[in-house]
């Protein structure tokens, strides 16, 4: 439904509508920021604002908002309307969501589109389809917000754990930068098998393999740092371990000298270290050694050393 | 470095007040939120007195703001609108709808740029139904503690009108409508494992509900109380990571001018702007700049917008660039507003102490003459009728008493 459609006809011209006085914007006795509508816009706002005023749910109604929604998507009235006019006629929701995934497709970061999808399904309570339809979106933008926001209500809702951890492994197996994949896989387990001991040492090792990968990519290493923050980054002998190993091949990424030094200054918070001084000479190392390699944030580096410095006195 | 083309930014957003292409009717039914973006950028650019007629402005806004029928009973319905399309406008000097119309409603987000454009004009919201205002606030809070955007059927809810509902509830100088409790609890849930906050519980930590999360609590005054220092340590090394150039959404995206308002605002309330890379930052929001027609984009080289163009010039005035003028973080606008936000609720302040003082009788009566009481009970009229009611019945009792006469 594009604004140069061959053989459109405006509703004005449109017989079966002569029924109907069209009710133009008013704006009052000024305006701001207005807009330079199209004549279609305008026809198509004047005949929905004719319906709204009447309250005609009909199916000639139903096609007016879609056409509506063709010029303005965003437009939350319109929306709402249609789905009071969808209950009105008892429609088909499968018919209702064919068009809806339409629109979605094309108008992928649109609020309203996703609401609406919601709300068909709180009424329809059929979500057989929303985890293929999200995964499709998703595939087009791997970062998109409403559908991922949309997947996790659908899990949540209708109980569709089953095979998400399997869905986000083969995601961060494209691409083990996907942020939003990664906070998926802390969604899944958390809310499924919890984050025991065996579950977090799998998930230790999951993610230190990935970091092996790609020293400095972050989402792994907040990840980590994620899942540790309830025992300490302390806490696994595996971590400690693999850190050390890192350290010995001189890796030089920010991502993991910031860790070395948040293990550093959790030993000196917890007051579970006996040579203190030592640690605050390799803690102010590893800053000095931040503040070259990662100079954006040369100022924090220089404030965490302040901020340890004042922890102790 | 680019140079800053003040003047050109100047054009720009007078233009954007006026009017703006057709390929834009997809703002048509947030018009409202584009204002403010537009006021508010003018005010920061100390250059307010360039626009055209600001009384035509006010107007507008208030033609936009929906009204209480007589009855008062549907008071949740009202707020303020995104524009005009669905048929209703507000007329000047109306204080009721006279017609029930089903399908006009406030939305939460209109509500709160409406009101912050009325204050950045200058206007003493004396035409605001306060209370109606805050009646659709309270009717758009959910069990979650989050908001939702208009009556209707909902809408989406999150972070994004937790906020809106706290700076309007701070404009109108006034929380009851907020339950402040459910509101925190949403926002601490919605914390995300690696130290931001989502658009809600679960979801992926992001620079624009991190804003939201905690301007709402610094606007209720609860940050410190909801967060602890070992999650504001956790929060700011996530923000200061939201740093490339610019700044960024989330980890892994490209920066976009709009992150240098939402992460530096964020970074003042947590009292640690001071260590961003300010000439990175600033390098990047100019590189966004159309030097032609004024404006910033979301990236270099590509047409700007309302938006980036707004948020990008909030990102250089939060490091105090170009004589821009400072802004509020919390509530996103100047703090020029804000002190002018401030004088009106002293004057609402004097008004309910008046009220008060029993002896001012004078002052009593011109206390919110928009808001009549139909049910108050009138004492006064009372009185006045029930002695023209005795009045005949004693005339001839004093008739007999002051000339003596015989019984009747």
């Amino acid at each position: 439904m594009s604004d140069d459609e061959r053989g459109y006809v405006l509703y004005r011209c449109r017989p079966e509508w002569s029924d109907i006085n069209p009710i133009p914007q008013e704006e009052g006795p000024t305006s701001v920021v207005q807009i330079a509508y199209s004549e279609k816009f305008k026809d198509v706002y004047d005949y929905f604002r004719a319906i709204l005023a009447k309250g005609e749910k009909s199916e000639r109604a139903l096609e007016l908002t879609a056409r509506a929604i063709s010029f303005n998507p965003a437009n939350y009235t319109v929306w709402q309307f249609r789905r009071e006019i969808l209950r009105a006629l008892d429609k088909d929701v499968a018919e209702e969501m064919k068009y809806l995934s339409m629109i979605i497709t094309e108008q992928q970061k649109n609020y309203q589109v996703w609401h609406h999808r919601r709300a068909l399904i709180e009424g329809s309570k059929d979500a057989s389809q929303e985890l293929k339809f999200t995964s499709k979106i998703i595939n087009h933008d791997q970062k998109n917000y409403h559908a991922w926001q949309h997947r996790q209500w659908v899990i949540k809702e209708f109980n569709q754990w089953e095979n998400e951890l399997e869905y986000v492994d083969r995601l961060l197996t494209i691409d083990l930068r996907n942020n939003s994949a990664w906070n998926q896989r802390y969604f899944v387990i958390k809310h499924t098998t919890g984050f025991t001991d065996e579950v977090l040492n799998n998930e230790i090792e999951y993610t230190m393999n990935k970091i092996d990968k790609a020293f400095h990519n972050e989402s792994a290493w907040n990840y980590l740092r994620g899942i540790l923050q309830d025992r300490g980054l302390n806490w696994s002998e595996h971590v400690k371990t693999r850190v050390d190993l890192w350290r010995n091949e001189n890796i030089k990424s920010s991502q993991f000298l910031a860790f070395v030094l948040s293990m550093i200054e959790e030993e000196l918070k917890t007051g579970d270290c006996e040579n203190v001084e030592e640690k605050i000479c390799e803690a102010e190392e590893l800053c000095e050694q931040l503040c070259k390699v990662d100079t954006v944030r040369r100022k924090y580096w220089s404030f965490v050393v302040q901020r340890l410095q004042k922890h102790l006195q | 470095m680019d140079q800053f083309e003040r003047s050109k930014h100047i054009v720009f957003f007078n233009r954007v007040l006026q009017i703006l292409p057709n390929r834009y009717s997809s703002l048509d039914s947030n018009r409202m939120t584009i204002a403010f973006f537009s006021l508010s950028a003018l005010d920061i650019l100390d250059a307010l007195h360039t626009i055209d007629n600001t009384n035509h402005i006010i107007e507008w806004i208030y033609s936009l703001q929906v009204l209480p029928d007589k009855s008062g009973g549907n008071r949740n319905r009202c707020g303020f609108r995104g524009g005009s399309y669905n048929g209703v406008i507000t007329q000047p000097g109306d204080t009721f709808t006279d017609h029930d119309v089903e399908h006009d409603y406030g939305h939460i987000a209109m509500t709160y740029t409406g009101l912050a454009s009325l204050l950045i004009l200058g206007d003493d919201l004396s035409r605001v139904d306060r209370k109606a205002c805050l009646e659709h606030v309270r009717a758009l809070q959910l069990d979650n503690g989050s908001f939702k955007t208009t009556i209707a059927d909902g809408g989406e809810s999150d972070m994004r009108f937790v906020y809106c509902a706290c700076s309007i509830s701070v404009m109108l100088n006034d929380f009851s409508a907020v339950d402040q409790d459910a509101a925190c609890a949403f926002i601490q849930k919605s914390l995300c494992y690696d130290g931001g906050f989502g658009q809600g519980p679960d979801e992926e930590s992001h620079g624009g509900s991190t804003f939201c999360a905690c301007a709402a609590l610094q606007l209720m005054g609860r940050l410190n109380q909801v967060l602890s220092a070992d999650v504001i340590e956790k929060l700011q090394y996530w923000c200061l990571h939201r740093q490339n150039m610019g700044f960024h959404g989330r980890a892994h995206k490209d920066d976009d001018s709009c992150y240098s308002f939402w992460l530096g605002a964020t970074l003042k309330i947590l009292d640690s702007f001071e260590l961003i890379d300010f000439e990175r930052n600033r390098d990047f929001v100019l590189s966004t700049q159309d030097a032609v027609v004024g404006g910033f984009a979301k990236w270099p080289q590509i047409n700007p917008d309302a938006l980036h163009s707004y948020m990008g010039m909030c990102g250089l005035a939060l490091m105090g660039d170009f004589n821009l003028l400072p802004i509020n973080p919390a509530l996103n606008i100047t703090q020029r507003a804000v002190h002018h936000m401030k004088q009106i609720h002293k004057e609402w302040e004097k008004e309910k102490l008046s009220y008060v003082n029993i002896e001012n009788k004078e002052t009593v009566q011109n206390i919110n003459k928009s808001e009549p009481t139909p049910n108050t009970f009138n004492y006064k009229t009372v009185i006045i009728a029930f002695m023209i009611g005795l009045g005949p019945a004693l005339l001839p009792w004093c008739y007999r008493m002051i000339f003596n006469r015989g019984s009747s």
